[in-house]
């Protein structure tokens, strides 16, 4: 049905015209959220086509694009251009079953943002344009085969987000700002380096992945750039001890911009671990096995002891971030199969259950007007759905079963216990742990009797743009915690390769 | 014939001369002063017209090459260097100095200004290298004290011909003795006459030496390269706004030019103890550059920190010595030349509206002109190296050949000057983002502004260069790499 049709680039192409459009609109801003939502919505229903078009086992049928990656991955909808010919960089883009989920969730996550914001009255015009540039700038990092390109969008991410902090964050917001940019940027750079030495290194004198990705480099080489990726990556994951732009821009920011930044761009780093650092410098991923698997258990546990100290139930919400991320650190470490495809997952439902859960601290935060944990209390008896909601939110994200955070949590831990037996017992603890802060703020925050600390006269219920997000979200977290197989057989494919890659399959 | 050949490689120092010569003229003709503007405007575009025809669409090609002067990709990428900036300067002009008297001399000013830079451009002697830098900075001097009775502007032009002097005094010095040891000015006979090896040139080693040494700090005035950068500041915030412009994009980028041309011979000559050298120059150049730059609050103060700390970065070309590394130099030479003149001239249109140079004066810009805010954003974000502007297309050429300079030919140490360059462009992102908070994200007094329909124009060219190349930068690249192959063709190619 896509053959022959260049698709997605046309899905990266429709938010950067609906923010030129958004940004153009003049008087009229007040049309910015109709643009912004129906380019949005046009990229999801197109990226969800490319979902059900995408062949699980190309070799058996002719599907769309299709590139074989011999050694490599093998990608679908693949679509090359050359760009920048006298350096061999080239506008190359391509899925696979790695960054197909986090493809189909970005489109997904912005449409939901950007209705979940419809409310927005100061500079509509800017926040709608510069949620589409943003949307652009991920699905760029998320479908792009070209290290220069990887690298543009990875960049371009950062000014959008930079403004959504700075202009409509919190009363901090300038701080957060200004810190969110310069960390993440040192970041990037750490990144940028270790990828020119890598066209170096390689003298294949292009920027492909595939080219650099089949190089071979030697074994000092690989432990140093792949540590400076690590720590590039790491830092956007975010992994301890680099964790602390994450709080500030987190709580500053608006909740859209904190359900992108949470459900999107920390997935930048884990992709780009499992997508170049790890299947590249694959000497260098073994070597440092142990320490990405340290780094991946105090985060887990460092990221849930921070959680139970809260007060605000944002900062909560942002860092319970950093714990589950480090799952899939984790899953990753193990470099076994189960693990691996684990540590996709996790991003997945990650993405999905802190989504909800930044839009009912949203909620929360506009209707009662403070999300301060002790002034709250008795939510449940003024505003019944929102409480229904967030409780199941947040159930999802303690990993009950039969949600989708429990799958992808219970295969990390599974295989963990494979690689390292007993040693299991560290990230375990965080499971009681987790389970704690979330029920205990349940119950302070949403149970019990009404509080009386705030005039609590003028609260009302969910408005429908903020129940449709959220019920949505919940639905899709209850489906692929049923059946997370629908999203397994997509990644597993392409875990199989980085192990053969690793030389582990 | 020989004459004609002449005439040819001279002809747009000529064209230029001849109408800085007859603005005086047309000043005394005309009414309206602002097609004062336009007039100098003719030649500006006539030459770029000729120089793209020729570099990027090969209708034409010059085959003229007189003893004096030289005609190729690299003497023709740095005239299109300074003669986008004098395009860039001289719309942007009419404007901001509409209440002054004597226009038409500030317009034959910048004109000779641009003849003498050409000239560096295009020498292959180091008397007509010297011949270039007087006429240019002799006409700079004169611009920066244009408005004689604002206290700021004296004080600039006073400072700015002390310095100046001095450093040619320092470069004439060190050609006299360039010239006693080896007995030719010739650039590429001096190079020869070191590669020789004679005795000669064994016994007059310390002279070449120190005659190198003192040439390379006289020119390293030009650049503002530390420890030579503190009139740089002074200088580029009292001159009127679009000559700082022109100072800092085109003035500095021919110090460059004689910089490399230098580069051509005393490459035989001690290398290694020369990179270390300038090496630490080009870090600590970039370094302290953005340190300061950081503190500052009136903003074209900033713009001349970050240009202090630009120059460092393109420094960093000589110590890899490869051609691909000198193709990052000119590459970033010619992208830094638009970022910084579009940012002076922002800075200059909301001089015409009388709003200040202090960073306050930006709170809010976002309202009162859309335009003026966003091209600042786009402009800053460059010169932060942000992609996909031309910024980050130039100093990723740059960086990387210094990775690979500690790959392949080179020591290892170089690595360290790449990553010195990224912590600098990320220092430099501090500062650029406080002004863009300042524009989008404070509330500022005062309502809307009109922008002057020129500086509007001059603005968006400077803004249209840098996202053109930002995007499809390959052109660019090709070219820049050819230039640097044709005037270093000894060096190693530096790429895989």
């Amino acid at each position: 049905m896509l053959e022959g049709i260049p698709i997605i680039s046309i899905i990266i192409l429709l938010p950067l015209i609906g923010a030129i459009v958004a940004l153009c609109l003049g008087r009229h801003e007040k049309y910015a959220k109709w643009v912004a939502l129906g380019f949005s919505v046009a990229s999801l229903v197109l990226s969800a086509l490319v979902a059900v078009e995408f062949c699980v086992n190309p070799s058996s049928s002719s599907s769309t694009g299709f590139h074989d990656g011999g050694d490599w991955f093998d990608y679908q909808f693949y679509e090359s251009y050359p760009w920048v010919k006298s350096l061999g960089i080239s506008y190359t883009v391509g899925l696979d079953g790695i960054s197909l989920p986090l493809f189909v969730l970005t489109t997904l996550l912005c449409t939901l943002s950007i209705l979940f914001s419809w409310d927005t009255t100061t500079r509509p015009k800017e926040y709608f344009g510069l949620m589409l540039i943003l949307e652009v700038g991920v699905l760029g990092v998320f479908t792009t085969l070209d290290y220069f390109t990887f690298y543009v969008f990875w960049e371009v991410v950062l000014i959008p987000m930079y403004f959504l902090i700075g202009i409509w964050g919190g009363p901090k917001k300038d701080y957060a700002a200004i810190k969110f940019f310069i960390y993440t940027h040192i970041a990037s750079l750490a990144i940028l380096i270790a990828i020119m030495a890598m066209y170096f290194e390689s003298g294949a004198g292009t920027f492909s992945m595939e080219a650099i990705g089949t190089a071979s480099y030697g074994r000092t080489f690989q432990i140093i750039v792949f540590g400076a990726m690590f720590f590039g990556f790491g830092v956007k994951l975010p992994m301890v001890p680099f964790h602390t732009w994450l709080p500030d821009a987190h709580v500053e920011a608006p909740t859209a911009g904190s359900v992108l930044l949470a459900g999107l761009l920390l997935k930048m780093g884990g992709y780009g671990l499992i997508r170049v650092a790890i299947p590249t410098l694959t000497d260098g991923a073994m070597d440092l096995q142990i320490l990405m698997a340290v780094i991946a258990i105090v985060s887990i546990l460092y990221g849930a002891i921070l959680c139970l100290a809260q007060k605000d139930l944002k900062k909560m919400v942002a860092y319970s971030s950093i714990s589950h991320m480090g799952f899939v650190l984790l899953g990753y470490a193990t470099f076994t199969q189960v693990g691996m495809v684990a540590g996709v997952f996790q991003m997945f439902a990650h993405g999905l259950v802190t989504a909800v859960l930044f839009m009912m601290c949203g909620v929360v935060q506009h209707h009662v007007g403070t999300r301060m944990i002790p002034s709250l209390g008795g939510l449940s008896k003024k505003m019944p759905v929102a409480a229904t909601m967030m409780t199941v939110g947040f159930l999802a994200s303690l990993g009950l079963p039969g949600l989708v955070s429990f799958a992808a949590e219970f295969m990390v831990l599974a295989s963990m216990f494979d690689s390292w037996s007993l040693w299991l017992f560290l990230p375990i603890i965080s499971v009681a742990i987790t389970a704690g802060y979330y029920l205990w703020a349940l119950q302070r925050s949403i149970f019990g009797p009404l509080t009386d600390k705030i005039d609590t006269s003028h609260v009302h219920d969910m408005n429908w743009y903020e129940s449709v997000p959220v019920g949505l979200l919940l639905a899709l977290i209850a489906i692929f915690g049923v059946f997370p197989l629908l999203v397994f057989k997509y990644i597993d494919p392409a875990v199989t390769i980085v192990r053969a890659l690793l030389g582990v399959g | 014939m020989d004459l004609w050949n002449t005439f040819q490689a001279f002809t747009p120092q000529l064209i230029l001369i001849m109408f800085a010569l007859l603005m005086p003229l047309f000043d005394y003709l005309l009414k309206d002063k602002r097609l004062l503007s336009l007039i100098a405007l003719a030649p500006l575009v006539e030459i770029m017209v000729t120089l793209i025809a020729w570099l990027f669409l090969g209708i034409w090609t010059p085959k003229s090459q007189i003893d004096l002067l030289e005609f190729n990709t690299f003497s023709g990428l740095f005239m299109m260097v300074f003669i986008a900036v004098g395009i860039v300067v001289v719309l942007g002009s009419p404007e901001f100095i509409r209440p002054d008297r004597n226009q038409g001399e500030y317009y034959s000013l910048i004109l000779l200004a641009i003849t003498g830079m050409t000239l560096v451009a295009q020498a292959t002697d180091l008397i007509v290298l010297f011949v270039g830098l007087e006429i240019a900075g002799i006409s700079s001097f004169a611009l920066s004290g244009f408005r004689k009775s604002e206290k700021r502007s004296a004080e600039a032009a006073t400072k700015y011909f002390i310095v100046g002097a001095f450093s040619s005094a320092m470069t004439l010095f060190a050609i006299s003795l360039l010239y006693g040891a080896v007995g030719t000015t010739s650039i590429s006979g001096i190079g020869e006459a070191i590669w020789s090896g004679s005795s000669w040139i064994e016994e007059s080693q310390p002279i070449i030496l120190l005659g190198t040494v003192l040439l390379v700090a006289g020119l390293g005035f030009k650049i503002a390269a530390v420890p030579f950068h503190m009139w740089a500041p002074d200088v580029y915030e009292g001159a009127p706004t679009p000559i700082s412009a022109l100072l800092a994009a085109a003035s500095k980028k021919m110090g460059f030019a004689a910089l490399l041309k230098i580069f051509m011979f005393s490459l035989f000559f001690i290398k290694a103890d020369w990179e270390i050298a300038i090496a630490i120059v080009a870090v600590l150049t970039m370094t302290v550059g953005n340190l300061i730059a950081v503190s500052q609050t009136n903003i074209k103060r900033m713009l001349a920190y970050s240009s202090i700390a630009q120059a460092g970065y393109i420094l960093i070309a000589l110590p890899v010595g490869t051609q691909y590394a000198v193709a990052g130099a000119l590459f970033h030479i010619l992208t830094h030349a638009f970022m910084k003149s579009g940012a002076f001239m922002v800075v200059a249109a909301m001089g015409t509206v009388a709003i200040g140079e202090k960073l306050d004066d930006f709170k809010g810009l976002y309202r009162r002109s859309p335009f003026l805010a966003f091209s600042m954003t786009i402009l800053l974000l460059s010169l932060a190296g942000i992609p996909p502007l031309a910024g980050y297309a130039s100093k990723f050429v740059l960086f990387s050949s210094a990775v690979y300079g500690s790959f392949d030919p080179g020591p290892s140490w170089l690595i360290w000057l790449a990553i010195a360059g990224v912590l600098n462009s990320a220092l430099s992102l501090y500062y650029y983002a406080r002004v863009i908070k300042y524009m989008y994200m404070e509330k500022g007094q005062g309502g809307r502004i009109k922008v002057p329909p020129l500086l509007t124009v001059s603005v968006f060219i400077a803004l249209a260069m840098v996202i053109a190349i930002g995007v499809y930068p390959d052109q660019v690249i090709s070219l820049c790499k050819e230039a640097a192959r044709i005037a270093f063709p000894l060096l190693p190619l530096g790429l895989p």
